[in-house]
């Protein structure tokens, strides 16, 4: 499957790594109280394609995001990139997280440097390298800012832009747009599908967002409610190259409900779930 | 630039800052008007004849008093043993209070077990310390240092583990996933995440340091402005110790204004 995949994208991309996450499992505390966050997780990301993994909240998807980064060791199953096992954060993935990250000491274009000054880069190629990703992420002129003079859409732009400054074979990324609003978030979306489209760029995507889903991804993994297991694995057959004029084709409507018939079965498992927690006032 | 700042913050504060420019020339004006009523008021009490002779010296003669403690060389070197016993405490106190801050911030078990002494203590008046360091270190320098070193080491630990432990997690997660060295870690997200509160508890510290320093002078010393302030009460010169308050009053003013200004924490 994955072979084949490669060979129709062209020979370079062989080398390409590919994600694989094979049986993961993931379970917090011990005894009677224990939950179980990821359960035999398993799906893989091919080179240049972008899968979301979509489930309500409590389905374990920020944990299998920090599984997949290498900044939650200890876990069952594996998770491989170029057929390895990763041991802590692989230097193929990078990361974008869903809370404010950008650094609030550092203007904008130092902020997009950090990942080379840590690597060591000069400081005139790594100016250049991040007026490049600035540049892509549309935050041109705003390089001398401070985050704070910023919007939470432009801040969460500059933490992409520093997470691809690095060139990450893999970008991978939990709700980055979740604190943002509707029309920023699909204009955020299209930015997204066109920098994935011009990089080439493979992406794993962790959401609770189904329009969001549908809109940028080749795939879609479905995760059920506590235990999160794979419930479904849905390909969006939607054509490329794609904007968020995407979302008012009846192909968008057709995935958007069909998903939606599955997620509502798990949101709504959650929702009681969350209820009858507040209920017994075990919860505040 | 810096009291500009610094109204302007104040205002804000206060919900005053609406009229943004004009409101600013404003409180500049109240400001500038409490000054001078004060002035007037006094100057007329000072005339009156109300009050013994003296107890409230006429401002002539405190600027005079001024004039002529400026010119006085006693007073640089008074000053400058004072000087020395602040930035001593601080650099001691200080330099302690960071190390130990960042070992109570970043270990949960530490912090727990320990910091409660530290904030029960922390309010404590530490002059009530000093006969135990004129014991330990003499009537000299040496015991208002010491002092000043305990009372701003208290702020600093404080004000340092707090920074500690407010740093942003998710900043640390940055780091690692770029697989930032340990010394990276530390040299780059830690110091500059935690550079305000630092330096604000310094600042304080400075604070603390200076009452503590002056206050131990006025009890037992044989040198310091507040050796000097003491002095000059006993002699019941009473334009010159106004003057010197005066001084005083002004010199940490500065003080505070320039550690504001170096820091960056200027509001």
């Amino acid at each position: 499957m994955t072979l084949a995949s490669t060979a129709t994208t062209g020979a370079p991309s062989g080398q390409r790594p590919q994600l694989v996450i094979d049986k993961v499992f993931k379970q917090f505390g011990v005894g009677p109280g224990a939950v179980t966050a990821v359960d035999h997780v398993s799906f893989d990301v091919k080179p240049g394609e972008f899968v979301s993994v979509i489930g309500p909240s409590g389905c374990g998807k920020s944990t299998l995001f920090n599984i997949i980064g290498g900044l939650l060791d200890e876990y069952e199953g594996d998770v491989l990139i170029e057929r390895e096992r990763i041991a802590g954060p692989h230097k193929a993935v990078g990361m974008v997280f869903q809370e404010e990250s950008t650094f609030p000491w550092r203007n904008v274009i130092d902020n997009v440097a950090f990942p080379l000054e840590l690597q060591g880069v000069n400081k005139s190629e790594r100016l250049d390298r991040a007026h490049h990703f600035i540049d892509l992420v549309g935050l041109k002129g705003f390089e001398r800012l401070m985050p704070s003079a910023l919007s939470g859409g432009m801040r969460q732009r500059v933490s992409i832009a520093r997470t691809l400054v690095s060139q990450p074979q893999i970008l991978l990324m939990d709700e980055p747009f979740a604190a943002l609003d509707e029309q920023t978030r699909l204009l955020l979306g299209d930015k997204i599908t066109q920098i994935q489209q011009d990089l080439n760029q493979t992406t794993l995507l962790i959401t609770h967002n189904l329009t969001e889903a549908v809109q940028l991804s080749d795939r879609i993994v479905v995760m059920t409610y506590r235990p999160g297991k794979v419930k479904r694995i849905v390909d969006i057959d939607l054509p490329r190259p794609r904007s968020s004029d995407v979302v008012s084709s009846d192909a968008f409507g057709h995935y958007v409900a069909e998903i939606w018939a599955d997620l509502r079965e798990e949101a709504s498992r959650g929702m009681a779930d969350s209820e009858s927690a507040r209920r017994g006032g075990s919860r505040g | 630039m810096a009291a500009t700042g610094q109204v302007k913050d104040f205002t804000a504060t206060m919900g005053w800052a609406r009229g943004g420019r004009s409101s600013l020339r404003s409180t500049n004006l109240i400001r500038i008007g409490l000054l001078l009523g004060m002035g007037i008021g006094w100057e007329a009490l000072s005339r009156s004849g109300l009050l013994f002779r003296d107890v409230v010296p006429s401002l002539f003669s405190i600027w005079a008093a001024i004039w002529k403690l400026v010119m006085n060389p006693a007073f640089y070197a008074n000053l400058q043993v004072t000087a020395w016993e602040i930035f001593a405490s601080l650099a001691i106190g200080g330099g302690l209070g960071v190390a130990v801050g960042i070992i109570l911030g970043a270990n949960r078990f530490l912090g727990a077990a320990y910091e409660p002494y530290v904030y029960y203590l922390a309010p404590t008046p530490r002059i009530i310390f000093f006969p135990v360091m004129i014991m330990w270190f003499g009537v000299g320098v040496a015991s208002k240092i010491a002092l000043g070193a305990l009372s701003c080491f208290f702020t600093v630990a404080l004000s340092t583990a707090g920074g500690m432990r407010e740093i942003d997690k998710v900043l640390i997660r940055v780091g690692r996933s770029f697989r930032a060295t340990p010394w990276q870690m530390a040299m780059k997200i830690y110091l500059p995440a935690m550079r305000v509160p630092v330096l604000n508890g310094i600042r304080l510290g400075f604070g603390t340091a200076t009452v503590t320093a002056l206050l131990a002078e006025t009890k037992l010393s044989n040198q310091g402005l507040g050796f000097m302030i003491m002095q000059i009460y006993s002699r019941f010169d009473m334009p010159s110790l106004y003057g010197l308050l005066i001084i005083v009053f002004i010199l940490a003013g500065v003080g505070n204004l320039i550690l504001g200004k170096a820091t960056g924490t200027s509001a």
